[in-house]
């Protein structure tokens, strides 16, 4: 008898269940949709072209702005594409004039290197009264060094960073009958509980379905959810890009901790147990997102996104949300750490040479105004939650979504950022060039056997990225910038509570 | 008899040049530009976005003598030809001479058949390739795992012990085709009386094709390697659409190396234009010397071979 799971869709049927995803998710909360329609608005030189990640927000956004181009006068083209799509494909639109109007940086671009390579624009000047709108944004959501520069407004921010990105996802019946039945939101797993719930999973279903699932062709999901998880066993450091596995407390980066390593060698422990869905390093996250609702794998880390896209397509799916697990059952209420309150990765980015600049700032004008941010929250739930604070009140909420924010508000702590505390460091973030193999890159090779020695592998990843670091520091100060990797280094922060722009004002 | 001038022939032949114009256009454009802008572009460091590109001479030659991504990729783009191109060859060579036999009934058909792969695009291989190799729902590991060949999926494209073994096999089963033309091209050129000779001589088959025909064809075999060579260091599409070069690099030949550095660094990582170039040019030149060995070996052995006559 086969061992392959059977119940898979086809490419097909999964590209019906996504675009039923984002029509279902919509029918009600936007049935009555009301765009303004702007005054004053130039004509269009053709469709205004957005690019962004796609996910629950992309499904608002194709939802939203075409209906808008419509009343204001103007046809639009959006692309939703994984994230080493967009990687791959705006570099090459930048350098022959093709890129969108607007878009998303690739994951681990600095925007400040966006802004000295020529990539991007400031919207100040698309805007009657920046100021004002600006002001209508809860305190931090424009920051010097990460969406402004030189005073002026790059990055366009509409959700709130604060959410756990790399969360425990599971199917409950199948995490109920290996007998984990209390996990949720409030009580995380145990590593050694992973290892056998994710055995016992396999086990129970006679080798048709498997305790694990990772979208392990997508490079950065080994490298972002082992630091999750390394966050989770106490690891204080960054998340993502120039800062991801950077200890706050020395500024040096940590990959070779026992953190790392114990989270590493967690993944590589259920690739021996058998317990790993097969061919993981050939699928990406969306199809690994669509694979565990079709019961092929018992859990899966991933953001919260994931939830309401579920709610709307997989309706049959009976899953739970839960933190990332932890080393010992004592650590529960161990933080994980995001660099601000924005969500950068989320940021629309105006293209310098952008065709229709007015008409994407315009509708950056409604979507950052209380009406769109309610708009969007009805939509984007705990997906990619709206920056306005207000609107969590106003939003029709499932329960799975209450409890993902509820754990967000709970357990994510906005952690000291390099960048916004030395705007100089942009220069060295564009100085920056990371070595190969870099963090995700290591972990795949770990995890598919060409690296064997975790802690040599990871240590190996740390010193290497050290050194390109103080590599761009010693070329960005002989630009003439003022910087150190002292300013890397924040070993008075308490950890246990947000860093906020008075714990700026007072460095 | 008068000697004609330099410009005078040039003059009256000059019909004859005009109608060069346009192939030389287009190959000054396609292919001595690029050629010549990459050798530039390989001495600048430079992401090929910004305008900051900056002059540094032949470091990023010297950096790449330094990287051992450059140097994997490199063997591995000429392990992936070794892999191929015999296995390319003499399968192409067997069904040339069943095909080449007149008497054989749907001959053109399986012609057909076996060149088919040929003109279907790579990205459509690569995407189909991926669905029926798939460890979980793939048509393929369900066959093995039903008739007991194995007792465990086999991650094809996943494992970097065998993802070059799979896309070689892909490879082969691509390009078969084009190869069994030009093999069917040399055996066009065996005279049809020598098979009668040899029939009236009662000489057996195996005999006419080892001491008749494979004499008449093996200079051909050299042309033919030479350019299944060059197409097997070719073979970008087929593994962007497929591995990307993964896991962890197991399938990244030099092309895709290129790529890489060049439009798809890793996160954390901004493209390198200058660096690409100079591996580009390395690779290139490679590829140039390759043949240079390819046409001297030839002229040896045909210098070495019995005149006729």
């Amino acid at each position: 008898m086969s061992n392959t799971f059977k119940g898979t869709p086809s490419r097909r049927a999964f590209l019906k269940m996504s675009a039923a995803a984002g029509l279902a998710s919509f029918a009600g909360p936007l049935a009555a949709l009301d765009v303004p329609t702007v005054a004053g608005l130039p004509a269009a030189n053709g469709p205004l072209h957005w690019l962004d990640s796609g996910g629950q927000k992309g499904e608002f956004i194709k939802a939203t702005l075409p209906e808008f181009g419509k009343v204001n006068g103007f046809d639009v083209v959006y692309d939703g594409l994984p994230w080493n799509e967009i990687g791959t494909i705006l570099p090459l639109g930048i350098r022959n004039g093709s890129a969108p109007d607007t878009f998303n940086l690739p994951q681990g671009m600095e925007p400040s290197v966006a802004l000295a390579e020529g990539w991007i624009q400031p919207y100040d000047d698309y805007f009657a009264d920046i100021a004002a709108f600006k002001a209508a944004y809860p305190a931090g959501s424009f920051v010097e060094g990460v969406n402004v520069f030189g005073g002026k407004t790059y990055g366009f921010p509409f959700s709130t960073e604060r959410r756990f990105n790399n969360a425990l996802l599971f199917d409950r019946a199948k995490l109920a009958e290996a007998g984990y039945d209390k996990i949720g939101p409030e009580l995380a797993l145990t590593y050694d509980e992973m290892r056998d719930a994710a055995k016992k999973i396999t086990e129970n279903s006679g080798g048709r379905s498997f305790g694990f699932i990772i979208g392990g062709n997508q490079l950065g999901r080994w490298g972002d959810s082992v630091t999750m998880l390394a966050q989770r066993a106490g690891a204080k450091v960054g998340n993502s890009a120039l800062i991801q596995g950077l200890d706050f407390a020395t500024g040096e980066y940590a990959f070779g901790s026992d953190e790392y390593v114990a989270a590493v060698e967690l993944l590589l422990a259920m690739r021996d147990d058998g317990s790993v869905f097969p061919g993981v390093l050939t699928i990406n996250a969306p199809q690994a997102r669509e694979f565990i609702t079709q019961g092929a794998a018992g859990m899966i880390i991933q953001g919260p996104w994931n939830v309401p896209i579920w709610e709307a397509t997989a309706p049959q799916f009976d899953f739970g949300v839960s933190p990332g697990p932890v080393p010992t059952a004592d650590q529960q209420n161990n933080p994980v750490y995001v660099a601000q309150l924005p969500n950068t990765g989320n940021m629309m980015w105006l293209n310098k040479a952008a065709k229709n600049p007015h008409q994407a700032a315009a509708y950056f004008a409604w979507l950052g105004s209380l009406d769109g941010q309610v708009a969007y929250a009805n939509v984007a739930s705990c997906a990619d939650p709206a920056i306005f604070p207000e609107t969590i009140a106003l939003a029709d909420l499932s329960e799975r979504a209450v409890q993902m924010l509820n754990m967000a508000e709970r357990l994510v702590r906005i952690a000291p950022n390099p960048m916004i505390a030395n705007p100089d460091l942009s220069k060295v973030a564009a100085a920056y060039v990371d070595p190969t193999p870099n963090l995700s890159q290591a972990i795949q090779g770990l995890f598919a056997g060409q690296l064997t020695d975790v802690r040599k592998t990871l240590t190996g990843v740390a010193d290497a990225r050290n050194k390109a670091l103080d590599d761009a520091i010693a070329v960005a100060k002989a630009a003439g910038a003022n910087v150190s990797r002292e300013d890397f280094a924040f070993a008075a922060w308490d950890s246990s509570r947000d860093f906020t722009n008075d714990d700026y004002a007072a460095l | 008899m008068t000697t004609l001038t330099l410009r005078r022939r040039l003059w009256l032949s000059r019909i004859d040049y005009l109608f060069l114009i346009p192939g030389l256009l287009i190959f000054g454009a396609f292919i001595l530009w690029p050629m010549l802008a990459s050798f530039y572009y390989s001495t600048l460091d430079w992401t090929g976005f910004g305008e900051n590109a900056k002059f540094v001479g032949l470091k990023n030659f010297t950096d790449l003598l330094h990287d051992e991504f450059f140097y994997a990729a490199f063997r591995r783009s000429f392990s992936f030809m070794l892999m191929t191109v015999p296995i390319q060859m003499l399968l192409a060579l067997v069904l040339a001479i069943i095909l080449n036999n007149k008497l054989l009934k749907l001959s053109t058909f399986f012609r057909a058949m076996i060149f088919l792969p040929v003109v279907t695009p790579v990205a459509v291989i690569g995407i189909i390739m991926v669905l029926l190799l798939s460890p979980f729902n793939g048509p393929i590991n369900g066959l093995l795992l039903d008739t007991g060949l194995v007792t465990r999926v086999v991650d094809f494209l996943g494992s970097p012990t065998i993802v070059l073994w799979t896309l070689a096999v892909i490879y082969v089963w691509k390009w078969t085709g084009i190869t069994l033309i030009y093999w069917l091209a040399a055996l066009q050129t065996v005279p049809d009386e020598l098979y009668e000779a040899a029939k009236l001589d009662g000489v057996k088959s195996w005999q006419v094709m080892v001491y008749m025909v494979m004499p008449i064809i093996a200079p051909f075999a050299g042309v033919i390697a030479l350019i299944s060579a060059i197409n097997a260091l070719n073979v970008f599409p087929l593994i962007q659409s497929t591995t990307q070069g993964g896991p962890f690099f197991s399938s990244e030949v030099m092309e895709v190396y290129i790529f890489r550095t060049a439009f798809a660094p890793a996160s954390g990582q901004f493209p390198r234009l200058g660096y690409a170039s100079a591996a580009g040019v390395i690779f290139g030149l490679s590829i140039i010397a390759l043949t240079i060995v390819q046409a001297i070996l030839m002229r040896r052995i045909r210098r070495k071979e019995p005149t006729h006559g």
